[in-house]
């Protein structure tokens, strides 16, 4: 005759600390290195795709380019490093004052797009140079792609880690993959004006941050 | 008596490295700190349940400690994120039976946290939803009692304690 299972007491503590004593083994430390070296890994693989699809603009090396794509770029460099600099370190468990360099990163980025506009509401009529490059919006879909690229790394970085704080994390995916896949697309784009690196190719920032604020939290979730 | 930092730092090392009898005497220390970490900040027959969910996690992250960082910080950064999970089911459980039943349950369970902390929260939330959630979930009374009591409409009670609610999970993951 067949015995009915006991239902299994609750497991103590001290049954689970000698369970999990029992099954120890070594491990290796997670390095904010590694971080850091993953993400600009996405960065270099997202530019490597992006100059093979759209080809590298030789204009950034035979001195075209325009005062407004080295100055957006950097600003764009700057914030990849800043969110990417708070990602890494919001991967491992900590407490206390946050940097809030990517906010300060991303509040001067954002003084782009607004000079941009105000350009362009100011202009006189028929000046076609405030408006020039606006129509080609598809740059802003090419760097989210390549975006994804650095989305990738960083999620991978934050599940190797143990974030404690997934809202953060997620904005800070969001400003990476954006401000460096800008980046990684931006150099095969040859339309250098203000209109378009200023508001075109800072689109995917601010796109990607609210994607990733909403996305990646429930995938890096431990 | 808990182990000081210095004695946590040092067994960490052993346990990283996979010493079995570092780890077991480890665990036990990290169990009794988390036992008064929680014991100002959920109900007293939640906390075992909350350190042994705890030890699970920092078992799991242990990779994550940098030795050249305090350990206890660390430890209290594992500790919280779990508190704030914990809270959020619990929301997650209110904000469910809130839609679903007009009734409240007096499971204790539900109980969202210890009053010595809520005390400290209640002043961030507007003063409606702190009184209804106060007269729910800490008083005991009904929906209906709460309304008559405050003049609040019952479905504005239901909507302050889920509001409140969601506002609390949201405090406590933001305050360092």
């Amino acid at each position: 005759m067949n015995t009915p299972t006991p239902t299994p007491a609750p497991r103590s503590r001290a049954e689970l600390i000698a369970s999990l004593s029992e099954e120890i083994t070594p491990v290796r430390r997670v390095k904010p290195s590694q971080g850091y070296a993953l993400i600009a890994l996405g960065s270099v693989v997202a530019a490597v795709i992006s100059v093979v699809l759209h080809r590298l603009w030789m204009g950034i090396f035979a001195g075209e380019a325009s005062s407004y794509f080295w100055i957006i770029n950097g600003l764009l460099l700057v914030l990849g490093i800043a969110s990417t600099a708070g990602l890494v370190a919001g991967s491992l468990p900590r407490v206390g004052a946050r940097g809030n360099a990517p906010a300060w990163s991303a509040a001067m980025l954002a003084v782009v797009p607004v000079a941009a506009l105000l350009g362009i509401a100011t202009a006189a009529p028929g000046d076609t140079h405030a408006t020039s490059g606006l129509m080609f919006w598809k740059c802003a879909l090419y760097a989210l792609c390549a975006g994804l690229l650095v989305a990738g790394s960083a999620i991978a970085v934050l599940r190797r880690g143990a974030p404690v704080s997934l809202e953060r994390s997620g904005w800070l995916t969001g400003l990476a993959a954006g401000s460096l896949g800008s980046i990684a697309y931006g150099i095969t784009c040859p339309l250098d004006s203000l209109a378009h690196v200023g508001i075109i190719h800072v689109l995917p920032v601010p796109i990607a941050a609210v994607i990733g604020r909403f996305v990646v939290p429930p995938l890096i979730r431990w | 008596m808990v182990a000081d930092e210095p004695t946590f730092a040092r067994l960490m090392v052993a346990a990283q490295n996979g010493d079995k009898a570092a780890t077991n005497v480890l665990l036990s220390e990290v169990g009794v700190w988390l036992e008064r970490y929680f014991r100002r900040r959920v109900p007293p027959h939640s906390i075992d349940d909350l350190v042994q969910e705890v030890l699970i996690a920092f078992y799991t992250k242990r990779a994550t400690w940098d030795p050249s960082r305090a350990f206890l910080p660390w430890l209290a950064a594992i500790a919280r994120y779990r508190w704030v999970d914990h809270l959020r089911k619990v929301y997650k459980h209110e904000s469910k039976e809130l839609l679903e039943d007009d009734a409240v349950e007096d499971s204790e369970e539900e109980v969202v946290m210890a009053r010595v902390s809520l005390d400290r929260l209640f002043g961030e939330l507007p003063a409606a939803q702190a009184e209804a959630i106060e007269l729910v979930k800490i008083g005991g009374l009904s929906i209906r009692e709460t309304a008559e009591k405050t003049g609040q409409s019952e479905s504005l009670v239901k909507v302050n304690i889920h509001r409140g609610l969601k506002k609390l999970a949201a405090l406590v993951e933001k305050a360092d």
